[in-house]
């Protein structure tokens, strides 16, 4: 079937008004947060997972690839389409279904936007805990998709520890559930393996995740230091006296001061680097974690370290960290980020390492990350009209990453593989060992209609597809 | 079933994949590790994955039925095997793989018991969050194989939540990964998750990385008891409301309480609260959690008493070696009916029950074992797992020999799927085969 008989299904499907197929619609969709482009045949809203469910089967027979797209913000093109591809996006998916606070779990559609959920449910005393710098418009389907982070899954954890059901659409169509409201599930914790699968082996049409209560007590610290080395060694220090800070972030001297221009949070224009580190709990605990904190920075040189006073002063500095994408836009027409990640005992080291690239390949490079579990992201600048300097970034990006491998680190700590780090998967993974994963994949979209070519390398790919397939039916038709 | 013939055989060309010494022939070693009555044809003990993927290769080609075992301590679940063709050890696996303090990270080989390694990082005022029964007998394999920890679940989470990367030789011999070293880490797919509760149906778990805690340096447990259970859960509620973040949040029943204790005088329901931090933290607790406690625990008593819950498993089936013991996975909500329904179901058997549990993550190790001789225990496990309410799971963990009907199972997860992923790793049903049926 040609991509306008299905574009006919889909308005059948989600309505007349529910698709999107004029090149100056589909342009807005061609692109996520990373640098890759690729422009879809058609986009189409579903209102419900029936909706998704057919759209599966439009899709599968006709044999045109899929991929669902939250808010379009993933950094390593996993929401990209396959060019004539389809894009199923989810923004009229966009309820809270349930809140239920005795259970402290809530059920939504994956285009609730993470933020509103922790607003939603903040007259509660609760909020859900995965908080990615885009939170405010990334989408909890692509939070699932990804298996993303934030600045404060250093003690809660990312996605995957706050989901405990999905409501899944298979590739054939077929509407499934894992897991549920209770904390984990007897059987194969299929949940869990589809949080980060990154749209390879279905598609979440609800979503179950727990809620947090709000701590009694928050304090936030800023400590600023001479130099990068300065900060990095006071990461280890402060879980060597015992403490799990809530969060514990980084920025070089570069990025708080581009950052500092753009949105003024009150970080000292001279400092070599400051951490911004959270501590939260019972009140007790944290008035002893704060002062301890302190000690550990000024024994580890920090040449001050100040405490958010109230809300406001807090507000402001996690203000600067999360602006720190957007400052930079004002001052390079383009930027890269990565998203690698090393033991936490390496960071120094991984940090010259990265001021080496810069000079190497002749690039500005900034840090602003997540220092306390080690996952890094260089914020590469650079102008896209420039090709020679594209090619010098993608180098030089490929240089930090094989680094990051060398020192028992992985290529991506919560944006995922994607396309665009796709290639990279064999340096971190054996031929056997993608050939499981392969397997596993072909079990449910053994015909590569949903979101084909990412996350698992392409030339292996073109093989003939190795290992059963979940659905007999569509195996026999060959589609 | 393998003839002594064809065991005889098999023997030989295992030699030559794992060294002439490391696969076992005697006799009463073997019926020493029988399995509901079945005998292992032989036992093998390889020194690393290569060695694994041989062996399985080489059940794949013969149909050999392939039962890995770490300490063997949970081997008295699913249905009794048709035959245990080869019985495979981990012990040998048992190298640090990679450890660094600073790193807060740990990976070891799958047959490193888990006292080893607990006591390794504890040296450097480290936690290792799993706290299993038997851990001197536990291994990390086993761990991940089974899923079942203690009550340090309640604060740190499962082992989904801690364990950040996995080795393993799948069913059909390949060796496979999962995750990695390092505490954040999205590549590939999640094949910790895949393989935690696995029950070694899917892959051989050959090693696997965890991330460590600072662990408490100091810490206290306060005790409230209650008359009836539904007390109980109404203050496990009081406690989660406030602002409190105990490390262990447990319900003791009463006949749970007499068989820790080794007694027979069932008395009160408990809930266990462990709290960790300094004076003034602790005399915080004590103020919030108010007149209920009616005993504080700290030092060895405080110790001996966790190692106690955490044992709890193996003193209950070892004081009744005829009991049922299931685990439940509840929405919190959930736990107090439950609870009611494994009384009356009990109760309406003709059996006893012990139950003690994560209350405040909705997890409860239940025993059941008869009371008088018109005991029905397989009915009663079927009609609590028909009574359980939607999204609740329930897994039978330990059964006596004559009870193979009980080994009834619920889960909200789709079945089909979990067949195709075992269909994809294990093909030709190569491990333990016939026990666990999906």
């Amino acid at each position: 079937m040609s991509l306008p008989a299905v574009i006919s299904d889909l308005r059948r499907i989600a309505g007349h008004d529910a698709v999107l197929d004029r090149p100056e619609d589909l342009m807005l969709y061609e692109y996520d947060g990373g640098v890759r482009k690729s422009t879809p045949g058609a986009v189409v809203f579903p209102q419900t997972a029936q909706h998704v469910s057919r759209i599966m089967r439009a899709a599968s027979a006709a044999r045109i690839p899929v991929v669902a797209r939250g808010a379009g913000t993933g950094l390593s093109g996993g929401a990209i389409s396959q060019a004539g591809g389809i894009v199923i996006a989810f923004s009229r998916m966009n309820r809270i279904l349930e809140v239920d606070v005795e259970n402290l779990r809530a059920v939504v559609q994956p285009g609730v936007v993470n933020l509103q959920l922790s607003e939603y449910v903040s007259h509660l005393g609760l909020y859900f805990a995965p908080d990615p710098s885009s939170q405010k418009a990334c989408t909890i389907g692509g939070n699932v998709a990804e298996n993303s982070g934030g600045p404060h899954t250093l003690l809660h954890g990312v996605t995957v520890n706050h989901v405990t059901g999905v409501e899944v659409v298979l590739p054939n169509g077929e509407i499934v559930h894992f897991g549920g409201k209770a904390a984990e599930s007897a059987g194969y914790d299929l949940t869990g393996f589809f949080v980060g699968s990154e749209g390879t082996i279905g598609i979440a049409t609800a979503i179950t995740v727990r809620l947090l209560r709000k701590p009694e007590q928050v304090a936030t610290l800023l400590g600023i230091f001479e130099s990068v080395d300065d900060a990095a060694r006071t990461v280890s220090a402060i879980t060597s006296v015992g403490i799990t800070p809530a969060a514990l972030e980084m920025l070089d001297g570069w990025t708080l001061r581009t950052i500092e221009a753009f949105c003024h949070a009150g970080y000292p224009l001279d400092a070599g680097a400051v951490l911004l580190i959270e501590v939260e709990g019972l009140r007790e605990a944290v008035e002893e974690q704060a002062i301890a904190v302190r000690e550990v920075c000024l024994a580890q040189k920090a040449r001050d370290v100040r405490r958010a006073r109230n809300e406001e002063e807090r507000a402001l500095l996690w203000k600067g960290r999360k602006m720190a994408f957007a400052a930079l836009g004002r001052v390079s027409p383009s930027y890269y980020t990565q998203d690698g990640v090393v033991p936490r005992s390496k960071i120094p080291a991984v940090l010259q390492h990265i001021g080496d690239v810069g000079r190497k390949y002749d690039l500005v490079i900034g840090n602003v990350f997540h220092a306390g579990d080690g996952n890094l992201h260089p914020l590469i600048l650079f102008d896209m009209r420039d090709a020679g300097q594209f090619q010098r970034v993608l180098a030089a990006s490929e240089d930090i990453l094989q680094y990051c491998i060398n020192v028992g680190g992985s290529i991506t700590g919560e944006h995922g593989v994607g396309m665009e780090k796709r290639d990279m998967m064999p340096h971190l993974f054996s031929d056997e060992e993608l050939d499981v994963m392969i397997g596993l994949r072909n079990v449910f979209n053994g015909n590569q209609i949903l979101n084909p070519e990412k996350m698992l390398p392409v030339p292996r790919m073109c093989r003939e597809i190795s290992g059963p397939s979940r659905n007999a039916v569509l195996a026999q038709e060959g589609m | 079933m393998s003839t002594a013939g064809t065991a005889v055989r098999f023997a030989r060309e295992l030699r030559d994949i794992c060294g002439a010494g490391h696969v076992v022939e005697d006799a009463a070693r073997l019926e020493g590790a029988r399995i509901f009555g079945v005998i292992p044809a032989l036992a093998v003990e390889p020194a690393s994955s290569e060695e694994i993927a041989a062996i399985l290769r080489f059940a794949n080609e013969h149909g050999l039925n392939v039962v890995p075992t770490g300490g063997f301590t949970w081997q008295q679940t699913g249905s009794a095997p048709e035959s245990v063709d080869v019985l495979l050890y981990t012990s040998r696996l048992a190298e640090v793989e990679h450890y660094d303090p600073g790193d807060l990270t740990v990976g070891v080989g799958a047959g490193c018991t888990v006292a080893q390694l607990a006591s390794m990082v504890r040296r450097d005022g480290l936690l290792y969050a799993a706290d299993p029964q038997l851990p001197e007998r536990t291994t990390v394999g086993g761990l991940l194989a089974t899923g079942v920890t203690g009550p340090l679940r309640h604060a740190y989470g499962g082992l989904r939540d801690y364990c950040i990367g996995i080795r393993f030789v799948t069913g059909d011999g390949r060796r496979g990964k999962g995750g990695g070293r390092v505490v954040k880490n999205v590549a590939g797919y999640d094949m910790m998750k895949l393989l935690i509760g696995s029950w070694g149906t899917l892959a051989i778990i050959t090693g696997a990385s965890f991330k460590l805690f600072p662990a408490p340096r100091q810490t206290k447990t306060f005790i409230a008891g209650f008359a009836t259970s539904a007390e109980a859960i109404s203050y496990r509620n009081l406690v989660l409301r406030s602002p409190l973040s105990p490390i262990c949040l447990e319900l003791v029943s009463p006949e749970a309480a007499a068989a820790l204790s080794g007694s027979n005088a069932a008395g009160a329901w408990s809930l266990h609260v462990r709290a960790t931090g300094s004076d003034a933290v602790l005399a915080r607790y004590r103020s919030e959690l108010g007149s209920a406690i009616s005993q504080e625990l700290e030092g060895t008593a405080e110790d001996e008493r966790w190692r106690a819950v955490a044992d709890f498993p193996h003193t209950v089936s070892q004081q009744h070696p005829d009991c049922l013991l299931v685990a439940l996975w509840l929405a919190l909500a959930d736990v107090q009916p439950v609870l009611e329904d494994l009384q009356s179901v009990a109760a309406g058997n003709q059996l006893a029950v012990a139950a003690v549990g994560r209350v405040g993550v909705g997890h409860l190790l239940a025993a059941l074992w008869p009371a008088s001789p018109r005991a029905e225990l397989v009915a009663a496990a079927s009609a609590l797992c028909e009574r359980l309410p939607a999204d609740s799971s329930m897994a039978v963990l330990r059964r006596p020999g004559d009870a193979a009907r009980a080994c009834v199972r619920r889960t909200p997860t789709d079945v089909d799927s979990m067949r195709a992923v075992k269909q994809a790793l294990d093909p030709k049903d190569i491990l333990n085969r016939g026990r666990f049926s999906l």
